[in-house]
């Protein structure tokens, strides 16, 4: 795991100039530990583009090489849709790698999502301006 | 001459019997103030501003933040006393008596959680105890001079934070509307018999909103956010190993944090002052 400092600003713009009803039902820095992150490769299995906050489900080994179903928690449909995201944009099957936020409970295998690439094709998102959610 | 004067007067009088502030239009809410807990939320622990009770103190030591993700609990509004502290837009309206073109009532739309309100200007009282609790309540307004003040009754239960100090179906909600300009005040005072030991109370700031949009819509959609066993509840009934998180970050004695009313006065600075000198 390595240290990892996001700036809040951008998520504090966009929250102002949207009129930011995507408020997080629960508090991010409350659920994951935001000073660590983690990242894993594996294959989606499910792909919930929702409100209030999209899911991804990735089969992935945890640091022991046991293989779990990790549940990685990402922007709402609204926000994400405004960035280009769309409930076509994954496919279960693909393969991914993500980087993110660990939850606080080790055994929820759970992540906030920071970064995702698509292997197959490298497709990314979390790199680029505006590329973030609250 | 004469004939002038009289409709002067009376186009006057016409205003005057009619000359409350006028609260139509789409309001946006600003949240600079506390926009850590109002916005993206804190560490765990965060108990500091609310005159909790030890009925909620218990309760929050044994709340786990990730509960909201339970199937059941993912797309639950905010009640009327904890929805106006978050990101929000509403619209306000009228409705008119056609005959005499008197306000019956306001009606609100809330883009979070897409919630509507009723607010009866017609003298009506509230319904009995037994009448159904709704997140919006049962609401009644009156003026007092530029002032809408509004009192909500028949409440669900629901929280004061997202930290988890809850609120009780018998909270009740004194709101007041003040406007100025192109700003709303919006000052909230909020009653639980059940987890606070005195009114709770906050405000918050709107900007009314010169061009619309086209964001009103929170269409929530359960899913099985993490694969959990059916049932599973989360919480720390036994050890709550986050409880003093807030207090940690922040440097701040825990009793402090989790003290309710006293530490919401300036008489408490000595008492703050002595604990932190005891901490160093």
């Amino acid at each position: 795991m390595a240290s990892n400092c996001k700036l809040a600003v951008p998520a504090i713009l966009l929250a102002l100039m949207a009129g930011a009803e995507a408020r997080a039902h629960h508090s991010f820095t409350a659920t994951y530990f935001e000073d660590q992150t983690i990242e894993i490769e594996g294959k989606l299995l499910q792909f919930m583009f929702r409100n209030p906050h999209t899911f991804v489900h990735v089969e992935a080994p945890d640091e022991h090489g046991q293989m779990q179903r990790w549940a990685v928690e990402w922007g709402g449909a609204g926000q994400l849709s405004s960035q280009g995201v769309t409930n076509q944009t994954l496919r279960v099957g693909d393969v991914v790698t993500i980087t993110g936020n660990p939850g606080r409970d080790p055994a929820d295998h759970r992540i906030r999502l920071q970064y995702l690439r698509r292997n197959s094709d490298g497709f990314d998102w979390g790199r680029r301006p505006g590329e973030t959610f609250n | 001459m004469r004939a002038s004067a009289g409709w002067l007067l009376l186009a006057l009088g016409a205003g005057a019997a009619n000359a409350q502030v006028n609260l139509v239009g789409e309001w946006s809410a600003r949240v600079h103030e506390d926009f850590g807990d109002r916005v993206p939320g804190d560490v765990q622990g965060d108990f500091t501003g609310v005159p909790l009770n030890d009925a909620a103190r218990r309760y929050a030591e044994a709340f786990d933040v990730t509960r909201v993700a339970v199937l059941e609990h993912q797309c639950q509004p905010y009640n009327v006393a904890h929805i106006y502290r978050g990101p929000l837009q509403f619209r306000l309206w009228e409705d008119k008596d056609p005959a005499t073109q008197e306000i019956i009532a306001y009606r609100q739309y809330l883009g979070t959680y897409m919630q509507w309100r009723t607010i009866w200007m017609d003298g009506r009282t509230h319904p009995p105890d037994y009448a159904p609790h709704t997140f919006m309540g049962f609401s009644t307004g009156r003026w007092n001079g530029d002032i809408l003040t509004v009192d909500t009754t028949h409440i669900k239960k629901e929280f004061y934070r997202r930290s988890g100090i809850p609120s009780s179906d018998e909270t009740t909600l004194i709101e007041h509307y003040i406007r100025h300009g192109d700003l709303l005040s919006h000052v909230i005072i909020v009653t639980d018999p059940v987890y606070l030991t005195e009114p709770y109370v906050n405000s918050q700031e709107f900007v009314r909103m010169a061009r619309g949009n086209q964001n009103w819509l929170y269409n929530c959609e359960y899913a099985m956010e993490v694969p959990k066993p059916k049932n599973e509840v989360p919480h720390y009934l036994s050890e709550n190993p986050f409880i003093e998180e807030f207090a940690e970050k922040f440097g701040l004695p825990f009793p402090a944090v989790f003290g309710g009313a006293e530490t919401l006065y300036p008489e408490y600075v000595p008492k703050l002052e002595a604990l932190m000198n005891q901490s160093r």
